[in-house]
């Protein structure tokens, strides 16, 4: 679902592109850096590793996306994160430049998983108070009841039955009013103990840094949830804040304005929380905003700018702009049926790709490199599925096309001309990569037909539905929920995946083998056994040649001049309790 | 001293297509309290003519020639100010169409007003008392109710008074009035005709009548001119022009004009052919081409308007012999079509010389 | 007249609920997006999207749908039960993406939409007609032929671009020259009339320009048109100084056709200018329609589409009202 809001996000954009810029998306793009410690990406200038800072002032925060959902039961877009990490404490988060290690947040201590994986236990602090009017300290019952109402129908929430739905007791569709769950259990008011269905258990501790585990007290939202839809959404300078700072002024179509939460106690956050006042506001074009956040002192622009403007940054602002990476663009390859159900076909069609020149059409190296594997730079496990080279193999390797080395594949497959069918978005700037991949097909002699259609529509109607789906994909890409190996790897390659509707399995991979990795890291508890396991799924996924990893997407952030800006690597986006003024 | 004098007046636009020669020296002159009446098709030059006596057809394209002197002053050399000052005061203009002349969106007594406060310094309340008495004198039954009426509001003949009483009402010298009664049916002609007459007596003042229609002018005017494509080909008194015309265009307006007491099934006779481009006008006399007694040295000739015979006071351009055009109208008066008239009558092939 | 306004009114009533029940239809058969997948989150099961539909009420039959709608919607209880009618206030529904009201927001929305469309036209009125009059009275003049092709250009120019234009050269705060507040700087007159006005300025040039331009053009052709009427050749005629002949003969038929235009102008910008709205960062009606619509937002789409056309049809009829104050000879019966 978070990719469907990034889409949705291109797609509004880039539809807005009448004029100007290759309006393309916000984000999506990459940067090489080791997984897992806190380097710095390959380009730009801000440091975002945190260092101690100087407490005050305003940040002024500026996005030319709105805000869709702020009640932390519903937030699932990048851009809501960022406000609803700065006010709001799930069980675990990131520490900005760590998204590897789960830092306890509202919990107390890392979460203990059972050795047959299926219950979690968690301990919370006994500490953490809410807002005004609340006041009260935060009780395990408040998780219980946080992650319940995810699943009414009055707080629809975009992932809670993908990662929540293994805990006993949850309910198959969303209910009129908050559900109880069995499987959640709080023994006392600083324990919840989870009771899965599955040996689910590692994964769902890694799930547990979603905002859904956001505490929030029934007593005061009940009234709210009784709503459809709850107003605890509507109107969040309703909400009981635990974070640093409170949201005490919102307008839809305005912005935010935070200020400090006079319960909040530093002596029990990570987070130092060094502005006094943050005033963000939503809407615009993206270019202009982008020169506004580069003109002014104590600017973060928080969605992405236009590709031009990247450029330019990059050029006379380098110290303004920041690469992080985060997700990844490939070309589906379906694997269930036509000519493509043949490997050496597929294998052919990766090594062909001009992978390079169709980050090139969209940006340059600025915006991502080509791929080799399906785990993305900074996500765990990378490293271990052999970083930037991948598993070393041949078709993976071709960053500018390798034609001898496809015409090999080719000729060892049995394609006898047929005509692939390519759905692609119709809107700026993917048709420009869409027919470098043409290109690169016929040159090799592999017939194609395109067919190019509203980014939206080519989920809803074609790659989402598997009986309707073509043999090639041409745009999709991946954002992981949380940085882990399931979130990475589960729903576009598993085949236990694969829906009839919303589908995200393109490729419809259902390899046995895949599978079963798959369910192995899954239950891995232990992270360096975990890393590994997902390496191997990757391995795995990538002998099936399921797909072109073409693109390593980055995300490119701007800051004003006087501003140390602090990125979550996680969120590849301002983290708010970092930044400080300079 | 004459009220108007017009001596060679010459009006010419550059137009994209060519040079057209609207009028091309003219003369005339008009007394206090005396109808002129201005006849011709349309092209002629009639209103043209008239029009730049009110210096409304000067622009950066037109050229206009001669003197036209009102009470003493060149209406063409006049400053623009004093142009102003003359229009709608000393010398007022009425139009053909009512309809189209009165400004649909203000009503009637508002533009009546207007035309009294531009020459006059009073009061609002005084201008509409005059507009009133005007629309009394011209016959609008309630005037004072009828004041806050739109044109679209009147029937024809009633419109038409208005625009009277608009041009009357700074009691003008001169009043010029184009095509009065062209878009008016007959019986309202009739009307309209018999105001302006009666305006004329009780006002005293000069009326020139213009229009292609000799019936018009017969009860009113003490003078007529007729006009070919931009000259005065004759003029003379009413009287004459009606009995005796000596020239084959006014025949050609008389015989096609019906009358009451022609024999039925007599046929009208038109004149045949059509005006001349005012851009290429035919060589010679300009109306060679549709005169049915045309000769030889008419084609290269150009006639002079001079006095036929004794009259000084009747002027006819005309190559014909004065003898041999009393014939040819004795025998087309008595009912002889042009082509009978012509072999009954011998016609000299030189042109006399003028 | 009072019987041609009463009908007139029926009228627009009538269209707003064909208006409705089109844009009903359309938004179904649009292939874009299905509320309830969008809503479905990840991975969903069929069930899972089943009972979403359930909840939104999708599963109903189209009529049914839109019969709930409108119940809903109109200002008054259609419980059946005969006069006299209990009104209530119109509920239309919520935006799916980010479960705001979907009236609320148009009632915050619209001071900001109605604040550049008024002041757009007062900008472009204020510059079009004196050079229209202008150009026409001297045409052919290099005045005349110099703000013609102005005119050309700045209707040909993109509202956006020339947007973007301004900003990158007048703005505060990204321009080359600092004169106009930079995008984003709206605020609402009711917080501080001098911000509101400033914050607008610039946003009021750039969309007033191209209709500036078509105004005065079609002022222009009015004017000459105009100017060869008989009833001027009579006011120059009875004497009137030819600054009054212009100004009040002349313009006052010349201006009958921009009174219309301009209504309907006004009638159009009042459901969202959403081009300008985006460059400048105003939240206005236009904006919250395009976001509707991108996000397949039935509820938006349908309070956004319900107020332009309100405004539209509404504006068609005060324009012909004015025009038969203005033209008397036009009258309704």
């Amino acid at each position: 679902m978070r990719m469907s809001r990034l889409i949705a996000m291109t797609l509004g954009v880039a539809a807005m592109a009448i004029t100007l810029a290759a309006c393309g998306s916000s984000n999506n793009n990459s940067s090489s850096s080791g997984g897992g410690s806190s380097s710095s990406s390959s380009s730009g200038g801000a440091d975002i590793a945190p260092t101690t800072g100087k407490k005050g002032g305003t940040i002024n925060v500026q996005s030319s996306e709105t805000f869709e959902h702020l009640d932390p039961g519903q937030s699932y877009f990048q851009v809501d994160y960022v406000v609803v990490y700065a006010v709001d404490r799930p069980l675990y988060s990131f520490k900005p430049d760590d998204p590897s290690v789960a830092q306890p947040d509202l919990a107390s201590g890392p979460a203990q998983v059972s050795a047959d994986g299926k219950t979690v236990t968690v301990k919370i602090r006994d500490n953490v108070k809410y807002s005004p009017p609340v006041n009260r300290t935060v009780k395990a019952a408040d998780v219980k009841y946080a992650i319940e109402r995810g699943f009414s129908a009055h707080v629809p929430s975009g992932y809670a039955s993908a990662y929540f739905g293994q805990i006993e007791g949850v309910p198959s569709a969303p209910t009129n009013s908050v559900p109880n769950i069995s499987g959640i259990e709080t023994p006392d008011d600083t324990t919840i103990v989870f009771h899965l269905k599955s040996n689910f258990g590692a994964t769902l501790a890694k799930a547990l840094s979603l905002p859904l585990t956001v505490p929030v007290p029934e007593e005061y939202a009940k009234s709210m949830d009784a709503h459809n839809p709850s107003t605890y959404d509507s109107d969040p300078t309703k909400q009981a804040f635990t974070g640093p700072y409170v949201i005490s002024k919102f307008s839809p179509s305005g912005g935010v304005t935070l200020t400090r939460n006079p319960n909040w106690d530093a002596s029990t956050d990570y987070r130092p929380a060094y502005a006094d006042k943050i005033v963000w506001k939503t809407g615009g074009d993206s270019g202009v905003v982008g020169r506004q956040t580069l003109a002014g002192t104590n600017t973060l622009m928080a969605d992405g700018p236009p590709a031009d403007l990247i450029k330019q940054a990059y050029q006379n602002n380098k110290d303004q702009i920041e690469f992080t990476p985060l997700g990844s663009r490939y070309v589906a390859l379906n694997t269930a049926k036509g000519p493509l159900t043949d490997l050496n076909l597929r294998k052919a069609i990766i090594a062909v790709t001009n992978k390079v020149a169709m980050n090139l059409v969209r940006g340059g190296s600025l915006i991502g490199v080509p791929g080799t594997h399906f785990l993305t730079p900074g996500q765990p496990g990378f490293d271990e599925a052999g970083g930037d080279k991948g598993f070393g193999l041949d078709y993976m390797n071709t960053p500018t096309g390798n034609t001898v080395l496809a015409k090999s594949y080719l000729k060892k497959s049995g394609y006898k001309g047929e005509t692939l069918t390519i759905v692609g978005a119709k809107e700026d700037p993917a048709p420009k990569s869409t027919a470098l991949l043409v290109s690169s097909l016929n040159s090799i002699g592999i017939k194609t037909k395109l067919i190019q259609v509203p980014q939206s529509t080519m989920y809803s109607k074609f790659c989402g539905v598997p009986k309707n789906s073509p043999d090639i994909c041409a745009t999709v890409g991946w954002l992981p929920d949380f940085p882990d190996g399931y979130a990475n790897l589960y729903v576009p390659f598993d085949g236990k995946a694969i829906t009839a509707a919303n589908n995200a399995n393109w490729p419809q991979l259902n390899d046995p083998k895949v599978n079963a990795a798959i369910d192995k890291a899954t239950g891995e508890a232990d992270q360096s056994k975990r890393n590994q396991d997902w390496a191997d799924a990757d391995k795995l996924i990538s002998e099936d040649a399921p797909a072109v990893p073409w693109q390593w997407s980055k995300d490119a952030e701007l800051e004003g001049t006087k501003i140390h800006g602090v990125i979550d690597l996680w969120n590849s986006d301002w983290n708010l309790s970092f930044s400080f003024l300079k | 001293m004459a009220l108007l004098e017009i001596s060679d007046l010459a009006v010419r636009f550059n137009t994209d297509d060519g040079v057209v020669h609207a009028v091309e020296g003219i003369s005339y002159e008009l007394e206090k309290g005396k109808v002129l009446g201005i006849v011709g098709e349309s092209g002629s030059g009639k209103s043209v003519s008239s029009l730049t006596l009110l210096c409304l057809t000067q622009s950066a394209r037109t050229e206009i020639e001669g003197e036209a002197l009102f009470d003493g002053e060149d209406l063409l050399s006049l400053s623009k100010e004093r142009q102003r000052k003359v229009r709608g005061n000393d010398i007022a203009m009425i139009f053909q169409d009512p309809l189209s002349s009165l400004h649909p969106f203000f009503k009637i007594g508002n533009q009546l007003v207007e035309a009294v406060r531009t020459h006059n310094a009073v009061s609002k309340a005084a201008a509409r008392d005059r507009a009133i008495e005007m629309l009394g004198l011209v016959g609008i039954p309630d005037p004072r109710g009828r004041m806050d009426s739109y044109p679209h509001e009147f029937s024809g003949g009633m419109r038409q008074r208005v625009m009277i009483a608009m041009a009357l009402i700074n009691e003008p010298k001169l009043l010029i009035a184009d095509e009065p009664t062209t878009a008016l049916d007959v019986t309202v002609q009739a009307q309209i005709l018999e105001l302006l007459g009666r305006l004329r007596d009780e006002t005293g003042t000069a009326i020139v009548i213009i229009t292609h229609d000799l019936g018009v002018v017969a009860q009113m005017a003490d003078e007529i001119a007729v006009m070919y494509a931009g000259r005065i080909v004759e003029r003379a008194d009413a009287n004459t022009i009606f009995n005796a015309p000596e020239h084959p265009y006014t025949w050609g307006l008389l015989k096609s004009i019906p009358r009451l007491n022609s024999p039925r099934g007599e046929e009208l006779i038109p004149i045949s052919g059509r005006p001349p481009s005012l851009i290429n006008r035919p060589t010679g006399c300009h109306f060679h081409p549709r005169c049915p007694y045309v000769r030889e040295a008419h084609k290269h000739t150009d006639p002079q308007l001079i006095p036929t015979g004794s009259d000084q006071h009747h002027l006819v351009r005309c190559l014909l012999p004065a003898e041999t055009r009393r014939a040819l109208w004795g025998q087309l008066a008595a009912g002889a079509t042009p082509d009978a008239a012509k072999t009954a009558v011998p016609i000299p092939e030189e042109a006399t010389s003028q | 007249m009072l019987s041609y306004v009463i009908r007139r009114l029926v009228w627009v009533v009538v269209l707003l609920f064909l208006v409705s029940a089109v844009t009903f239809v359309i938004f179904y058969a649009l292939p874009s997006a299905d509320p309830a997948k969008l809503r479905a989150g990840k991975q969903p099961t069929a069930a899972l999207i089943k009972s979403i539909r359930h909840q939104l009420g999708l599963d109903k039959s189209l009529p049914e749908q839109y019969r709930v709608y409108m119940a809903k919607a109109l200002p008054f209880d259609l419980n059946g039960k005969g006069f006299p009618l209990r009104f209530k206030t119109p509920d239309l529904g919520y935006s799916y993406q980010n479960s705001q009201p979907v009236l609320r927001e148009l009632r915050q929305r619209l001071p900001a939409t109605i604040s550049l469309t008024l002041g757009a036209v007062v900008v472009w009125l204020l510059i079009g007609i004196p050079i229209g009059i202008i150009s026409a009275v001297r045409r052919r003049s290099i005045l005349d032929r110099a703000t013609m092709t102005g005119a050309l250009v700045a209707i040909s120019a993109p509202v956006y671009w020339l947007g973007l234009v301004g900003l990158y050269f007048f703005s505060s705060d990204i321009g080359k020259i600092h004169i106009f507040d930079g995008a984003g700087s709206y605020t609402p007159i009711s917080d501080n009339v001098s911000h509101w006005f400033g914050s607008l300025l610039l946003p009021w040039i750039v969309l007033a320009a191209s209709f500036a331009a078509f105004y005065a053009r079609l002022l222009r052709s009015n004017m000459i048109e105009v100017m060869t009427e008989d009833y001027i050749r009579t006011a120059r005629a009875k004497g009137l100084p030819e600054r009054r002949v212009i100004m009040r003969h002349a313009l006052r038929s010349a201006i009958t056709p921009i009174v219309t235009v301009l209504g309907l102008d006004i009638g159009i910008l009042l459901g969202g200018a959403l081009l300008t709205e985006r460059v400048f960062t105003i939240p206005g009606i236009g904006l919250y329609a395009y976001q509707g619509i991108s996000n397949a937002d039935l509820s938006v789409v349908q309070g956004t589409v319900l107020l332009a056309t309100f405004f539209i049809v509404v504006a068609n009829l005060i324009v012909d009202l004015v025009y038969a104050v203005l033209d008397p000879r036009v009258r309704y019966s």
